[in-house]
């Protein structure tokens, strides 16, 4: 409408009108070809900037991720030194048990079991391979099952171990309440145990000394399929809540050991 | 003639004043989804090995892929958010958007069929779960709430205070 005003007098000569109309599709098409430029231009930039970031970030966690200490508590065993080694080595009986110190169900099964354990361990009767995982920190938040974990490599090193690992049990803070995220409580609890609460241990404890292992031997948990604890192995074969069917208590834990290793 | 020229005039403006209905509705969607994949990617940085373990437990990827995927995915959805924040490639952050939210629901989708026990990991944690504390249906729906968001934009990505829109009207 407003066209056919304005073009009143343009009607007089068609042929400029003519030359006037080819230079605005022109100038139409020109757009047009800038826009689809600028469109790819946009869609490159945004595929370069999530590649990138992708690329990136895999290789920034990569090298945090890389262990920058590979200390591991002395003793321990297996590949990447993840098993701390408990009892006689030479028994046919093979216990493995994966814990977290965190993990209200690991303290459950210490206060039915350790006493058991303890016995037939002081027989010689079982090898035990224990696994000190800490994946409770990530479910629950905080840095108790970390700080215990490297804690009680801190009690491998100082050859008293499974005296620590009995304490901490025995005094294992509800699984919300991240208690054990102060150290202090660590090296306190270390005191009941005869002959561990040195500098040494204190510093190993503050320092984080086995931190790096410690993510190593979460990391081989997570990559074992196991997905909860306490994860109990009788020679390989599940032993916790049930063994070939029969329910874990200290008689028959006892049975299936003996028989384990008078075979 | 008058009549035409009513009708004229007045349908610009029905159609403009749905445009820019529309316009903040894209720059709302755009914020939003932003805001998601910002929270969702940074709550999976802090700690690698459990992003990793998250991917792991799915059961899905090779072992090979399981930290590529759990290192390089939550920059990747920083990057979509920061893309979405500043408005810049809108309809193609909103296509990679989209993409990444089937494959979380299909891989949610096949963890619950395949009867295992893990929490998504969509926002940080991830990993086994005991079974009575799985929320399968739940992440699911979230997942296609994002995916409405993330369609809006796929089909209107115009949005006020988005480069995109600037780059256009310079």
């Amino acid at each position: 409408m407003g066209r056919q005003e304005s073009t009143i007098s343009e009607n007089k000569n068609p042929a400029k009108r003519a030359a006037r109309e080819r230079l605005a599709e022109e100038r139409v098409r020109e757009a047009a070809s800038r826009r689809r430029r600028r469109n790819l231009t946009v869609v490159g930039v945004a595929v370069a900037v999530l590649a990138a970031a992708g690329v990136t970030g895999y290789l920034v966690q990569n090298s945090r991720s890389a262990p920058s200490r590979h200390a591991a508590p002395a003793g321990t065993t297996g590949q990447g030194d993840v098993v701390v080694p408990v009892g006689n080595q030479a028994a046919k009986a093979t216990l493995t048990i994966y814990e977290d110190p965190r993990c209200p169900a690991c303290g459950e099964f210490e206060k039915d079991m350790h006493t058991t354990i303890n016995r037939l361990e002081k027989a010689g009767k079982v090898k035990i391979q224990y696994h000190v995982v800490s994946f409770i920190d990530r479910h629950d938040n905080g840095t108790g099952s970390k700080n215990a974990a490297n804690a009680l490599g801190c009690a491998q090193t100082a050859g008293r171990f499974h005296d620590y690992h009995d304490v901490l049990y025995a005094n294992q803070p509800e699984e919300t309440d991240d208690a054990w995220a102060d150290q202090s409580r660590l090296t306190a609890l270390a005191k009941r145990v005869p002959g561990l609460s040195t500098p040494a241990f204190d510093a190993c404890v503050a320092k984080a000394e086995y931190a790096g292992w410690v993510s190593g031997v979460e990391e081989n948990f997570d990559k074992s399929g196991y997905s909860s604890t306490p994860t109990v192995l009788l020679n390989g074969t599940s032993a916790f809540p049930t063994y070939n069917g029969e329910q874990i208590s200290p008689a028959t834990l006892t049975k299936w050991v003996e028989a384990a290793d008078a075979a | 003639m008058a009549l035409t020229r009513e009708s004229a005039t007045a349908a610009p403006t029905a159609v403009g004043r749905r445009e820019v209905v529309a316009q903040w509705l894209g720059t709302a969607a755009r914020l939003g989804l932003a805001a998601v994949w910002a929270w969702a990617g940074a709550a999976k940085i802090s700690d690698p090995a459990a992003a990793a373990q998250a991917v792991r437990a799915y059961r899905i990827l090779p072992e090979g892929l399981v930290r590529p995927f759990g290192y390089g995915l939550p920059f990747v959805e920083l990057a979509i958010a920061l893309l979405l924040l500043v408005g810049l490639g809108v309809r193609i952050a909103a296509a990679v958007s989209a993409l990444l939210l089937l494959v979380y629901i299909a891989a949610i989708g096949s963890v619950w069929a395949r009867g295992i026990s893990i929490d998504c990991g969509c926002f940080g944690g991830g990993g086994a779960v005991a079974a009575s504390k799985t929320a399968y249906l739940q992440e699911i729906l979230r997942d296609a709430g994002f995916l409405l968001l993330a369609g809006w934009l796929l089909w209107r990505p115009r949005g006020r205070f988005a480069v995109d829109t600037w780059l256009a009207e310079n």
